[in-house]
């Protein structure tokens, strides 16, 4: 039984279609990535899936229940936390109070939360920062705290978006090695998009591609690293007819 | 039937000189996403400007209209670049709280200056005199005047907008203001432009209702409340939805008469019982709240 | 017991931000005692009154980021029941207060459902729009004296009556009410700590990442609102009985629930000393310019000129308030 049962999945902007009948399965011990060009539908794919845009049609099935109609809110609930690309934090929570409202979602014990929250910080290496405001972080850490946040509300599938954009290699490592770590150490099923490629490939059990709203791989990363159809999305026409052409 | 053909007439002649009243407020709103509460008090200036120019220089009300747009013209730009630019670097509230300041500001300032006591215009071309159109409909000349003349300013101020390089610019600063000024267009001087045709529009929206409607300090909160649901109606930032739903504003405002001409031609006595009159501008505060939450884009939802 | 505990811990606040408002609690206490003047109490009185109106309003407007300018319709609410209660069927304070908080959330919730649908400008602009929808009912309303208001005669009763809240002396106006801003404070530094103080900070920072956190904005907003009215309704029935005269035009108007607003904005929204800050600005300022400017000199309208011109350039200037100045000036020192 999988963990997040995704059936043809389609959500219309007007008269655009950025998600076209997109179907996969995610098992509960995987770590999945979705790859694609800029505007192949990622974000609309994980928005739908967390409830934040209603869906135009499909069905999505997460821990054996229908979630396709629930609100985010409802969603979150049952297990299923996300992040977000761009994180406008205009407000006055620190670090630490920004993972405490994760935590919140399990209590209502202020301590409790609390000591959730130093928790999830302490393992995410962010223990220094939790007094500082989220606004005057670097990039990195900004990622790393909305990582935190969500895994705050204790979930049983998480959900990344983009959290390596904007990073120097060094950074990339260190994010990696935080994402392995929830996986394995904390038991979280874990779902991450980023167009940077090489990223995905390193971590994922399992890849999808999305081109212009469409699934057109899904397999094993070095399957569809030398997918002739994923390199021409990434690359284009051009690229691939002039290298097919040396390989023969 | 009289009773009804005049409601109409007023509704939509008070309703035109009221959208006038809501074009500055929803060209400033287009262009920069802010709300002012003084806009009642530019009104008041507006009044109170073609009411003393009238005097003092001996000419009809109606021919103050250019000092009326003048006046509003220069304190609209005062008041941007001496103030509103500033709160426009703050958050909402900081800029709720502002224009509050501003409108108790020139409130008080008339008060200080005017005296608290209502003020009116008694002697114009058209003060009194009044048409009998047929069917009863009976139309002050100076609300006739009125509507014609916010007509023309509406259409005016339309052109400015649409058929000309500096209306394109203002339409460019109010779809995308980082994008515009990328493009070269002096985007911190098209917002003192929008705030000096917002507030000459209103002011001589101002020396228009004057011939019509006494002028204290107090009257720009009632003032302000109707362009709010005007521009809320007709869609923020839209000119054509703030002319149509000015309009439906006014006729908001005229439903006691046509209560009274329910109440007399079917003879319903229980509705001889509410005092209808009373509630002349909750209809329209109603209206506001219903549409805004069915239909927030507006009646007439056309903004881009 | 938690919540009690959370309620009077105040540890995160610096130890000499404590010793000022301990002192200046003590200033309050023992105010009365000395000679003072009928004015001064009578302002001190104001300053609690708006003080909880502000704390009140912080809830949903600082915490929670919803300008909300129609506040003073449960003022009116508040004050109307009241009034009603005790004038009619002579039911004293302590009994008609809740009920007034009863009607005034039912009316909360009624209203508070589509107009949490809305948000920014035109949410600011409907609270506004409700207001005066009720304020216009009151006025033509009979059963409530309509725009004449309604008057509650002192010399029915015996003063001191404690349990309809009838004084002679403002002194009892005086203790009552800083009973009322002694718990409203403790209240407030349970809400600002509580989950749905967490989830309104976090909507307020943004609705979407918060709707990601499990919280219903929707709803969270409502009770949040709910709070709010019932802190504000209160003081509506408190002040029925201290002013004991009560028209639409005082109890329900626009000015009213801006000057509201006002208290928690210009002493810093979203902080729980902001409301308290901006009252002991605003009020004294207020009063006393109007004292010395407006009725002895005879300049109508100066008082408010110089108390619009303050608000201008707060807002230009320091648009997250008093507190907000207070905050900057320490975190530069820390540096």
């Amino acid at each position: 039984m999988p963990l997040l049962d995704v059936r043809n999945l389609t959500k219309d902007f007007g008269g655009l279609r950025a998600n076209d009948a997109i179907s996969f399965a995610l098992d509960k011990d995987e770590l999945l990535g979705v790859i694609g060009p800029n505007g192949a539908g990622k974000t609309t794919l994980f928005n739908c899936i967390a409830g934040l845009h209603p869906v135009t049609a499909g069905q999505i099935i997460f821990d054996d229940e229908d979630i396709t109609r629930l609100p985010a809110y409802e969603v979150a609930r049952r297990g299923l936390a996300r992040t977000f690309q761009v994180y406008v934090a205009s407000g006055d929570l620190c670090v630490l109070e920004n993972v405490m409202v994760g935590a919140f979602m399990r209590t209502r014990e202020r301590a409790q939360a609390r000591r959730r929250a130093e928790d999830i910080l302490e393992r995410l290496n962010l223990r220094e920062l939790a007094g500082a405001m989220l606004s005057e972080l670097p990039v990195a850490a900004q990622k790393r705290v909305t990582m935190a946040t969500a895994l705050g509300t204790s979930p049983k599938m998480l959900l990344l978006d983009e959290v390596a954009a904007g990073l120097n290699p060094g950074e990339i490592e260190e994010v990696l090695a935080i994402i392995r770590s929830v996986h394995r150490d904390m038991g979280i099923t874990v779902m991450l998009i980023e167009h940077v490629m090489e990223l995905v490939m390193n971590i994922s059990d399992r890849v999808i591609v999305l081109d212009y709203g469409r699934k057109i791989a899904d397999g094993h990363p070095r399957q569809i690293a030398d997918d002739p159809k994923v390199i021409k999305a990434y690359l284009g026409e051009r690229y691939v007819r002039e290298h097919s052409g040396e390989v023969t | 039937m009289d009773i009804l053909f005049s409601s109409l007439a007023a509704g939509i002649l008070f309703g035109m000189a009221l959208s006038l009243v809501a074009l500055g407020l929803t060209i400033i709103f287009g262009v920069m996403d802010i709300i002012n509460f003084a806009h009642g008090e530019f009104l008041m200036i507006g009044m109170y400007t073609g009411l003393l120019t009238a005097q003092a220089a001996g000419i009809d009300p109606l021919l103050t209209l250019p000092v009326a747009a003048a006046v509003g013209f220069l304190l609209g730009i005062v008041c941007y670049l001496g103030f509103i630019k500033f709160l426009l670097r703050g958050p909402m509230i900081a800029q709720l709280l502002g224009t509050f300041g501003l409108m108790l500001f020139l409130r008080n300032l008339a008060l200080l200056i005017f005296g608290p006591n209502d003020r009116a215009v008694h002697q114009g071309l058209l003060v009194g005199k009044s048409f009998d159109i047929g069917l009863g409909i009976i139309i002050p000349a100076t609300k006739l005047a009125a509507a014609g003349l916010a007509l023309a300013a509406f259409a005016a101020v339309w052109l400015l907008m649409n058929r000309t390089r500096t209306g394109k610019a203002l339409t460019a600063t109010a779809l995308n203001p980082q994008g515009a000024r990328y493009m070269g267009i002096p985007t911190e001087r098209m917002n003192a432009l929008a705030w000096g045709i917002g507030c000459a529009s209103v002011t001589v929206a101002g020396a228009l209702i004057v011939n019509f409607w006494s002028v204290n300090p107090y009257i720009g909160l009632l003032f302000t409340m109707l362009a709010f649901a005007i521009v809320a109606l007709g869609g923020f930032g839209s000119v054509p939805g703030a002319f149509f739903a000015g309009i439906v504003v006014g006729l908001i405002t005229e439903l006691p008469g046509f209560w009274d001409f329910m109440t007399y031609t079917f003879e319903f006595d229980w509705m001889l019982d509410v005092p209808m009159i009373s509630f002349k501008y909750m209809w329209v505060y109603v209206a506001y709240f219903v549409i805004m939450v069915v239909r927030p884009r507006g009646l007439f939802g056309w903004k881009h | 017991m938690e919540a009690l505990k959370n309620a009077f811990d105040f540890s995160d606040f610096p130890r000499s931000d404590l010793i000022i408002a301990i002192l200046v609690g003590a200033a309050f206490l023992i105010f009365p005692l000395f000679p003072h003047s009928a004015f001064a109490i009578a302002t001190m009185i104001q300053f609690f009154i708006f003080s909880l109106y502000g704390m009140g309003w912080n809830t949903i407007g600082g915490y929670g980021g919803q300008v909300d300018l129609g506040k003073a319709q449960y003022v009116g609410i508040g004050a109307y029941t009241t009034a009603v209660m005790l004038i009619r069927w002579d039911i004293p304070f302590w009994f008609s207060m809740p009920i007034g908080v009863l009607f005034s959330v039912s009316w909360s919730f009624i209203i508070g459902y589509p107009l949490f649908r809305l948000k920014g400008h035109y949410f600011a602009i409907a609270t506004i729009a409700t207001s005066l929808v009720l304020k216009d009912l009151f006025e033509v309303w009979d059963f409530v004296g309509a725009a004449r208001g309604l008057e509650i005669s002192p010399i029915k009763y015996a003063p001191p009556d404690f349990l309809r809240l009838i004084f002679r002396e403002d002194v009892y106006y005086y203790y009552v009410i800083f009973a009322f801003f002694l718990l409203g404070i403790l209240y407030m530094n349970w809400f600002r700590k509580s989950r749905l103080g967490f989830q309104l900070r976090a909507i307020k920072d943004n609705e979407s990442v918060a709707q990601s956190l499990g919280i219903n904005v929707h709803w969270a907003k409502i009770k949040t609102y709910a709070i709010a009215t019932a802190f504000v309704s209160v003081v509506g029935s408190f002040h029925a009985c201290y002013i004991k005269n009560i028209e639409p035009e005082d109890t329900m108007s626009l000015n009213l629930s801006i000057l509201i607003a006002l208290m928690a904005m210009l002493g810093g929204a979203g902080s729980l000393w902001g409301p308290i800050i901006g009252a002991g600005v605003l009020i004294p300022l207020k009063s006393y310019l109007k004292e010395w400017l407006g009725a002895s000199a005879g300049l109508v309208g100066i008082d408010l000129i110089i108390y619009a011109a303050i608000i201008m350039v707060i807002s230009a200037a320091e648009p997250r308030g008093i507190w907000g100045l207070v905050e900057k000036i320490r975190r530069r020192r820390s540096r």
